[in-house]
């Protein structure tokens, strides 16, 4: 790099007139050839090493269709009785693909909204106290069950999609909102200091410093809910909100293997693709400098 | 009829469902960590087994649970064989992970020293490695067993034991007036059953972990 700029030290072009006749890196003092020691071992920036591996890109993708395509094949030949027949009858596999994926959408949307706020809320001077209270429900709310939850809420508020995203909302808010939390106190005080002291604002200090620092545990909390939500989005049929839950309830209820394989083996790999997909995004998004070396 | 009402009524059956559900949690804890343990100790050694090893289990982990018990019905039929084996399953990863991270993160020099004074490799494990990766491990049994509580709510809908069945008979008879009754004691149930063996964990690590790394 510095040899492209025009005001690096040793390019050629402002060099001394006898070092133009040397190769780069060498100097000629009084007849004699020194070398650049520490021009030697070429910078970072050229070796970089790429985020996105093939390895990355084309294992989990390609695992997941070979498990789609054996999946297909053997549910095209097995024998499906009229039961069987009637539980997989026409789109409803794809209706509750569907279903699913809006579920794990829509309510790892409203805890993303509520949870980063919240946790950069909890983390300024004014409310810091709060923390630990928050800190506490969070851990009991761990040991809450998601289907006790859920049983609740259906009760609580009548049976349908709303009440299962709200669920999952809910239980998905507190692991984004404790990695936010720890994201952002994790930081160096000293760094924070110093962009005050270099006259940053308040806001500044926490756009240009501090979020950037915290976004690996911030997009780990992500990843985590997206996984969180797809799972607690099979337990939705029991609130009647659909989705892939459906097909196995119903293939339990009704005995019927086929139909109960199918929706197990689409909601792991749903599951796998998402978190596939979260890791990338996970990758992509991390600053540059936080990369940690191979 | 109220809520205090109903656990009156039906104590006896609460309380067989409650010593179900901690009795296949403990369980299933006992094998995950033994198995999960013994993974660590083989594989953490080499950088491509315990990669392998973690990844495996953390695949495992990214299935739902209900997904894993439809799955398993076919192979070992409904009731106890798919709650124990998705049980068990679950409860490996944070194990193994933590038991891969603790064994990791002894210091080189004391398994050297250990080695100098003459302890044979299964003597150093025991006596120096495992008590010094103890608290680790320790995190991930707790961190497991939590998990574990609300998976086997779920894996009652196969049949399974526990208080799962108090919540699915609730959901069952929506609309009903012990509907809420049951789903919340079934709940409540398993909330006060996880701090419980939350506390018999700061217990044991209380009386476990080697006075000396104690912080």
């Amino acid at each position: 790099m510095s040899n492209d700029s025009p005001s690096g030290p040793r390019s050629p072009r402002n060099a001394p007139a006898s070092d133009r006749d040397r190769p780069p890196g060498e100097h000629d003092v009084k007849g004699l050839a020194f070398h650049d020691e520490e021009e030697e071992p070429s910078p970072p920036p050229a070796g970089r090493p790429r985020r996105f591996t093939w390895r990355k890109l084309v294992v989990v993708p390609a695992a997941l269709a070979v498990v789609l395509v054996i999946t297909y094949v053997w549910i095209t030949n097995v024998e499906l009785d009229s039961i069987a027949e009637n539980s997989l009858a026409g789109d409803t596999v794809q209706l509750r693909w569907w279903q699913h994926v809006r579920l794990t959408a829509i309510s790892t949307f409203w805890v993303l909204i509520i949870a980063i706020p919240l946790g950069i809320a909890l983390t300024r001077r004014g409310l810091s106290k709060a923390a630990p209270v928050v800190t506490a429900i969070a851990n009991i709310g761990q040991a809450t069950p998601a289907i006790g939850l859920l049983a609740l809420l259906v009760i609580w508020l009548g049976i349908g999609p709303s009440t299962a995203i709200t669920g999952m909302v809910i239980y998905a808010v507190l692991p984004v909102l404790s990695n936010t939390v720890a994201g952002l106190k994790a930081i160096e005080p000293t760094l924070v200091e110093a962009s005050r002291g270099i006259g940053m604002s308040a806001m500044g200090t926490l756009r240009k410093v501090e979020l950037p620092l915290a976004v690996p545990l911030i997009l780990a909390g992500v990843r985590t809910a997206l996984v969180l939500n797809v799972g607690t989005a099979t337990l939705a049929t029991f609130g009647g909100g659909g989705g892939l839950g459906d097909l196995i309830t119903s293939g339990i209820q009704t005995q019927r293997m086929p139909v109960l394989v199918l929706g197990s083996v689409l909601t792991v790999v749903l599951a796998l693709l998402v978190d596939w997909l979260a890791s990338l995004v996970e990758v992509a998004l991390t600053p540059r400098g936080l990369e940690v070396g191979q | 009829m109220s809520f205090w009402e109903y656990l009156g009524n039906r104590h006896q059956q609460l309380l067989t469902d409650a010593f179900q559900h901690a009795s296949a949690v403990f369980q299933c804890m006992v094998i995950a960590t033994v198995l999960g343990v013994l993974i660590g100790v083989v594989s953490y050694r080499s950088g491509w087994g315990s990669s392998v090893a973690i990844t495996s289990t953390a695949t495992v982990l990214t299935i739902p649970s209900l997904a894993a018990i439809g799955l398993l019905i076919p192979l070992v039929g409904l009731g106890v064989a798919p709650t124990v084996i998705t049980l068990t399953l679950y409860g490996l990863l944070p194990i193994v992970r933590n038991s891969i991270v603790g064994l990791r993160g002894v210091d080189p020099s004391l398994v050297d020293a250990a080695k100098g004074i003459g302890m044979s490799r299964i003597t150093r494990l025991r006596k120096v490695e495992l008590p010094l990766a103890w608290p680790p491990i320790l995190t991930g049994i707790r961190v497991s067993t939590q998990m574990l509580m609300g998976i086997a709510a779920i894996a009652a809908y196969a049949s399974g034991p526990g208080l799962g069945n108090e919540i699915f008979r609730g959901i069952a008879s929506l609309g009903s007036a012990n509907a809420i009754n049951s789903v919340l004691a079934g709940t409540l149930g398993i909330v006060i059953l996880a701090l419980l063996f939350d506390a018999a964990y700061v217990l044991l690590g209380r009386l476990t972990i080697p006075r000396g790394i104690r912080v």
